[in-house]
């Protein structure tokens, strides 16, 4: 196999290759997990919690600006023949007068009412029984050092309450900010007096089991007044999905990085496989003197082109897990290594060998062998 | 006569610029490796110009206010939160020497919902307030509409807001938080990480929009405060520590600036991010550089063992490559520098971000250029070294 051997013919040159695709490849790992992490970030609650349907307002944005509705609709919901159960779950958000060197972060609390049993996390089921304790909060783990320790039955200022860390729970801030705990709901009342739990702002619904969430969402559509708006997770995944991709800077900044990555990647495996070419680009005349076609010279290159590629994923692959872990510990964004990145960037990989082995043939189809010698 | 001549040749030989006679022989290649420097260069271009565009943009309200010296609370991580502090400490701070006027920021980043007069569908925005008698912005079109901005119903908006709140087609009425306003101007200030667009009014307006305002004037958020001439900004500032109580933080300009940029460093992932970007394209950009080097090299082997042949010292032959690495960085930089100012544009237009090529910019990715090609030229330059020109032929 020609491909084969030009490249194993200089080691230490196709070593310096794989290296340049390796790096080519990593870089589009980096771009694309930054990429999916953000709406990742902004699914995490959801990501958390038991629902098939999710009730919120019309005035929905996502996750962190959801608007409110009232809470007879959940009255309405709770009705409905097709639901097992639903929970209305409040947002508000109160200083935390307790920060280090005196400052005063934002808390976002959520209140829900503990015995629905919404959230998914072990660390949440387990403390039910402290969530339901006066003045009493769980926070999440993930809070921010500015909080100060968050050790449990540390009394802290929130708002114009004084309330105690029950414990802490593990499920992430996601975009709702610095710090998040959980409050029952009378907790949150008297966190927020003037709010009350008249406005809801998320209603996770569950459904009877065999019951189809799509036509449930239809019945269920009818029965809610205007103002209102159901999700099923596939809509709200989508719908998250589009508002961080769109409606902010997200998209076109990390979109943009991934394209100039794979430009990169492109110049990276073309500058390597002309230069191949134009090295053994007497050889190659000379096979066409002897009678193989340009067809079987493009075979060549292209063969080339991918085995490089090939053989620089796998390394790729796992060096790019280990860089998700530390952007994962650095920024706090679930970027996670999932077979659909994997995927996606080989494909992305495959093109970039590929289009460099057009370019690269250029080089090649002008070999008049009777200029080479 | 033959040593004169010799030295005549040398005196000849040696003002010809080697290395940019060797960058410049074959023009396809040099467009070639310029073309993949290039794209390592924009990349990390790409990636110091959002760094500075996030930073840039969560400082833009501060660097718009017209003051020497800012009064905060003492309890605020960041500029972006409520945490408003009585009339009483900014009279107090007018009574300081050296202090010509104390004017109070009236501000609010989560309860005044713009209504989007196109769609009608609500927003949070960032609400701005002055006094009209007491101007505090340096924003272009807010300072000539301050008789206008009286009347209580009068806003004017932010023609750089995200698209989908409907302000940049220039409506004349719409809603704040249910109640009808006119819109009777605007102004260019543009989203940030956290808010989508602003509104800036008079503090009537501002007292009619905020839930439980209840008649009484408006919490200040911030005092601006401008020295008489001659003052001594630390001078005054010292003493208007000591006649404010301490939960008010005294802070000059560039201090209030620091503070922000400190929160937004500490706690947002935008500079781990871009660093890692940045990162990537630098070694992206050394192994292009070095295939680019290490090619030319191995291509001009056996003119460069022919130079030493003839007696040019190793030093020279080192000078030679190291400088054509830094011409072949240079080319593939200035075209990227070039590009980078386009996209720029481009990107700041569309996404509504302060990008702009600055001279930090400009120097830091020259210096990462040069540096990455030379590196790599360092480690491709052994060949040169090593060359013997007995074995080449």
């Amino acid at each position: 196999m020609l491909a084969w051997r030009i490249l194993t013919h200089q080691k230490g040159r196709t070593a310096l290759a794989l290296v340049g695709i390796f790096m080519a490849i990593l870089l589009v790992f980096v771009q694309l997990g930054l990429f999916f992490a953000v709406p990742q970030g902004g699914m995490l609650l959801y990501d958390n919690m038991r629902f098939d349907l999710l009730l919120v307002s019309d005035q929905y944005e996502y996750q962190a600006q959801p608007g409110a509705f009232p809470l007879t609709e959940v009255d309405h919901v709770h009705a409905a023949p097709d639901v097992a159960a639903v929970t209305p779950i409040y947002f508000g958000v109160a200083k935390w007068k307790g920060g280090v060197g005196g400052v005063w972060p934002d808390l976002f609390v959520i209140g829900f009412d503990p015995a629905g049993h919404v959230f998914l996390p072990d660390s949440i089921d387990r403390q039910i029984s402290v969530i339901e304790r006066p003045d009493t909060m769980l926070v999440d783990d993930a809070t921010r050092p500015i909080f100060g320790p968050l050790t449990t039955s540390r009394i802290v200022e929130i708002g114009d309450r004084v309330v105690t860390i029950g414990g802490q729970y593990t499920l992430g801030t996601g975009f709702m900010g610095l710090g998040v705990a959980l409050a029952n709901p009378s907790n949150f009342t008297r966190l927020f007096p003037g709010r009350g739990l008249g406005q809801v702002n998320l209603a996770p619904i569950r459904l009877k089991s065999g019951v189809d969430p799509e036509l449930a969402a239809v019945k269920l559509r009818k029965l809610l007044g205007a103002g209102t708006q159901i999700f099923t997770r596939r809509e709200l995944a989508a719908q998250e999905t589009s508002y961080w991709t769109t409606r902010t800077s997200v998209g076109l900044i990390f979109g943009s990085g991934l394209l100039i990555a794979i430009v990169v990647g492109i110049m990276v495996v073309y500058q390597i496989v002309s230069t191949q070419v134009s090295r053994q680009l007497p050889q190659f005349a000379t096979l066409k003197a002897i009678g193989y076609d340009d067809s079987a010279l493009a075979a060549t290159v292209a063969t080339m082109s991918l085995l490089i590629v090939a053989a620089a994923f796998a390394p790729a692959l796992a060096v790019g897990v280990w860089v998700y872990r530390l952007i994962r510990e650095q920024t706090l964004l679930p970027v996670t290594m999932t077979a659909g990145h994997a995927a996606t960037v080989l494909v992305a990989a495959l093109a970039m060998a590929g289009m460099a082995a057009l370019l690269a043939l250029g080089g090649l189809r002008r070999a008049d062998p009777a200029d080479v010698f | 006569m033959s040593t004169a001549s010799a030295s005549a040749t040398r005196a000849h030989l040696r003002p010809v610029p080697l290395a940019w006679r060797n960058l410049t022989a074959n023009r396809r290649r040099l467009a070639r490796s310029g073309a993949g420097i290039g794209f390592a260069v924009l990349l990390m271009l790409m990636q110091l110009g959002f760094e500075q565009a996030f930073f840039d943009s969560s400082l833009q309200v501060i660097r718009g206010l017209d003051g020497d010296l800012f009064l905060q609370s003492a309890h605020k991580y960041q500029f972006a939160t409520q945490d408003p502090f009585s009339a009483a400490a900014l009279d107090a701070a007018k009574r300081v020497p050296g202090v010509a006027s104390a004017r109070p920021l009236y501000a609010d980043w989560y309860d005044v919902f713009w209504k989007n007069p196109s769609n009608g569908k609500m927003f949070p925005v960032r609400a701005l307030a002055f006094d009209p008698d007491q101007p505090i912005f340096l924003f272009a079109g807010v300072n000539d509409r301050r008789e206008e901005l009286k009347s209580a119903d009068a806003i004017l908006i932010d023609r750089r807001a995200r698209r989908f709140l409907g302000m940049n087609s220039a409506p004349v009425q719409s809603e704040l938080n249910g109640v009808t306003v006119r819109i009777v101007g605007d102004f260019a200030l543009g989203p940030d990480f956290q808010s989508d667009g602003s509104i800036i009014m008079g503090d009537r307006t501002f007292n009619c929009l905020i839930p439980g305002g209840g008649g009484k004037p408006p919490k200040i958020e911030t005092g601006v405060i401008k020295l008489a001439a001659g003052a001594d900004p630390i001078k005054v500032q010292s003493a208007l520590e000591q006649a404010l109580p301490s939960a008010i933080a005294v802070m000059t300009k560039p201090e209030l600036i620091a503070f922000e940029r400190r929160f937004q460093a500490a706690v947002s992932s935008a500079g781990p991010i871009f660093a890692i970007g940045t990162v990537v394209g630098f070694v992206v950009g050394m192994l292009i550089s070095y295939q680019v080097t290490y090619t030319d090299v191995s291509d001009q082997l056996p003119q460069y063992a022919t130079l030493k042949a003839i007696g040019f010292p190793t030093r020279f032959l080192l000078r030679v490559v190291l400088e054509q690495a830094a011409l072949n960085g240079l080319a593939g930089w200035f075209p990227a520098w070039l590009g980078g100012i386009l996209l720029y544009r481009l990107i700041g237009e569309v996404a509504l971000l302060p990008m702009r090529m600055s001279l930090a910019i400009t120097f830091l990715s020259l210096g990462l250029t040069l540096g990455m090609c030379l590196i790599s030229a360092a480690i491709a330059v052994r060949r040169v070294i090593a060359a013997d020109p007995a074995e080449v032929f």
